[in-house]
């Protein structure tokens, strides 16, 4: 009795992560080249192509541990979390945390903001391009009503802290850097991730700037804001800081009153 | 209006007129461009066929300390894995 | 669209092309690179002044038996639907089971029961579009005891049954045959070639498996020359189409693939002048 399709297609894919079952290899025409040998190419190129897609995704972890040592990596991760949907380009979600606990990279303990990193660029490069705030949009509100304004990040943008220097361990690992060496003395790092015209990019925050635009993502008025960031460090510059997040479009336009009511309903 | 909240209201009103040359500082290199876009093909890998199930069950054995740029990266508490 | 040779559009070429607008006949991208709205797409959107497009999909998994996957299917819609490309393609093959993705050209056994399932789902991307598929022959590494029918005959009735179009891709058939042990001209002899919308030319790599030579796809290479000899003798048999030269591992200068393209497009123009003269 042939095996049923539903059948064929659970046994199948149970090889190609690592179960053979021996029903799926007498139906599979053998000659030469026998059965197994011929599901191997399918499994090794299932492991092999996502793994590229990782490495495509994670190019600065790559780098730093190197193709083996990423290769081994990534399988165990796609072992643990295969992919749900087609579109690589968003496979890899979960593959920082994986990294935090992976016991062989225990001994690089910034591996994993490195990852959280390569993976806002990645989201940041694929959102879409809506509009950014500018600062003459906001030249229309009175002044007086400015503290209590609610600005929100634009598509794609994340910020990313780290206890490590991510910024100066991310430029040490692009190829063809000059970069010598990198002291993980040197610090903390927070990062604000952007999408640009035709690329994703980073830049590198001031503790009182990063504090501040955290609490505007939670969601908080500009006043709250200022406040938090005046609190983290005593020599941070509010219309320096606001000027130059509003330079780096970093905040999404307005919301008409309109939208608004839309994103409530939903 | 508090004292505070004139100070941040006017700090805020100033950002607004900084000329753009303040604004714009940061980071103006390339992190991910377009060729990085696609990730999806239909080719099948070369090394497909390569070698028996051995490369299958060598899993994290092999691996030792990574070899990458992460040489660079110095200080702190740094161990290598055991391999 | 005309019966001319285009390339496939790959990232590493993709602000060379938006910037110098080489001449090739179109571009065909892949459906999944381009469905976040990225900077990548609105690069793809500024080209379609310039030129035209094919959508080729390679995730929809039409093979699986629990249908296909309709959130994705929503995304591929509404890229077609912006796109507006002259053919839109998947293969005969299946990727997705049990809400995994394997990213690969999953073989099918051929038989009466894997013809319902394919075609069902064919209509079902068909409906979704509001427009004529084509589906692809894969390369495959295997066959299956149980299949009933040759690929041809399962090609022919998918056609009969939804409508659908072929890609036939001349590469995989060369792969096919040589892994499969088949004639690729018998196999040619079945196929309905009316049904033909585009081709598909690539390379391919000889690789060792247990001592015996196995032929995988890598679009990694120049396209070989049995390749270019079985594309002259179809398109002298089965007429000239669109045809698209694919390149998507150890990706060359564009001017490579231009000149690949090059290549197809003279011999199109040779046999569509000698059918001319015949008829």
């Amino acid at each position: 009795m042939p095996p049923a399709l539903r059948d064929l297609q659970a046994a199948f894919a149970a090889q190609l992560v690592g179960r053979d079952s021996a029903d799926l290899a007498s139906a599979v025409v053998g000659d030469s080249i026998p059965a197994d040998a011929r599901l191997r190419v399918y499994r090794h190129h299932v492991g092999h192509s996502l793994g590229a897609a990782l490495a495509a995704t994670f190019p600065t972890v790559q780098a730093l541990v190197g193709d083996d040592f990423f290769q081994a990596m990534a399988r165990a991760f796609v072992a643990r979390e295969p992919p749900t949907q087609p579109v690589l380009a968003e496979y890899g979600v979960e593959f920082p945390a994986f990294v935090a606990g992976y016991e062989p990279a225990q001994g690089l303990p910034y591996l994993a903001d490195v990852a959280r990193l390569d993976w806002a660029l990645n989201v940041a490069f694929h959102s879409p391009a809506t509009r950014r705030l500018a600062a003459a949009d906001l030249a229309a509100v009175a002044v007086e009503r400015l503290p209590s304004l609610t600005v929100g990040l634009s598509d794609g943008a994340a910020l990313i802290g780290s206890k490590y220097p991510i910024d100066r361990i991310w430029h040490a690992s692009q190829p063809g850097t000059s970069t010598d060496a990198v002291d993980l003395a040197a610090g903390r790092a927070d990062l604000l991730v952007l999408r640009r015209a035709d690329d994703a990019f980073f830049v590198t925050l001031a503790a009182g700037e990063a504090a501040f635009v955290a609490v505007l993502i939670d969601g908080n008025a500009l006043e709250l804001a200022a406040a938090a960031g005046l609190q983290a460090d005593a020599a941070f510059d509010l219309s320096m800081a606001f000027a130059r997040l509003l330079g780096l479009q970093a905040f999404a336009a307005l919301q008409q009153d309109g939208d608004r009511k839309v994103v409530k309903a939903s | 209006m508090t004292k505070t909240r004139i100070a941040i209201a006017s700090a805020l009103a100033a950002a607004l007129v900084l000329p753009v040359a303040a604004q714009a500082q940061g980071n103006t290199e390339k992190c991910y461009g377009i060729s990085k876009a696609g990730k999806n093909d239909c080719q099948t890998a070369t090394s497909s066929c390569a070698g028996t199930s051995k490369k299958d069950a060598q899993g994290d054995a092999w691996l030792s300390v990574p070899k990458g740029a992460c040489e660079k990266i110095v200080g702190g508490k740094l161990t290598a894995a055991k391999g | 669209m005309k019966p001319v040779a285009g390339i496939g559009l790959r990232s590493p070429h993709l602000a060379e092309i938006g910037r110098d607008r080489p001449a090739t006949g179109f571009l065909e991208i892949h459906a999944e690179n381009y469905l976040g709205g990225s900077t990548a797409f609105l690069t793809i959107e500024r080209l379609r002044a310039d030129y035209e497009f094919s959508v080729h999909a390679v995730g929809l998994s039409l093979g699986s038996v629990d249908g296909l996957d309709e959130a994705h299917l929503a995304r591929v819609a509404a890229l077609v639907k912006r796109l507006e490309p002259a053919c839109v393609s998947d293969h005969l093959s299946w990727s997705v089971h049990d809400g995994r993705y394997f990213n690969d050209l999953l073989p099918l056994p051929y038989t009466e029961e894997a013809l319902d399932v394919v075609a069902r789902n064919i209509e079902r991307l068909q409906e979704a579009l509001g427009r004529q598929v084509s589906i692809e022959n894969p390369s495959c590494y295997l066959g299956f005891a149980h299949s009933t029918l040759s690929e041809p005959e399962f090609l022919a009735e998918l056609v009969r049954r939804s409508g659908c179009g072929l890609l036939f891709d001349v590469n995989n058939i060369v792969v096919t045959a040589h892994n499969l042990r088949l004639d690729p001209r018998d196999w040619l002899s079945g196929l309905p070639g009316g049904a033909i919308t585009e081709y598909h030319l690539a390379g391919h790599a000889v690789n060792d498996c247990d001592g015996q030579a196995i032929l995988i796809d890598d679009h990694g290479s120049r396209v070989g020359d049995e390749v270019w000899t079985l594309f002259d003798d179809v398109i002298r048999r089965y007429g000239v189409r669109p045809t698209l030269v694919e390149w998507d591992s150890d990706i060359p200068e564009l001017a490579v693939l231009l000149d690949e393209a090059a290549r197809a497009g003279r011999m199109i123009q040779a046999a569509g002048a000698d059918a001319a003269r015949a008829a």
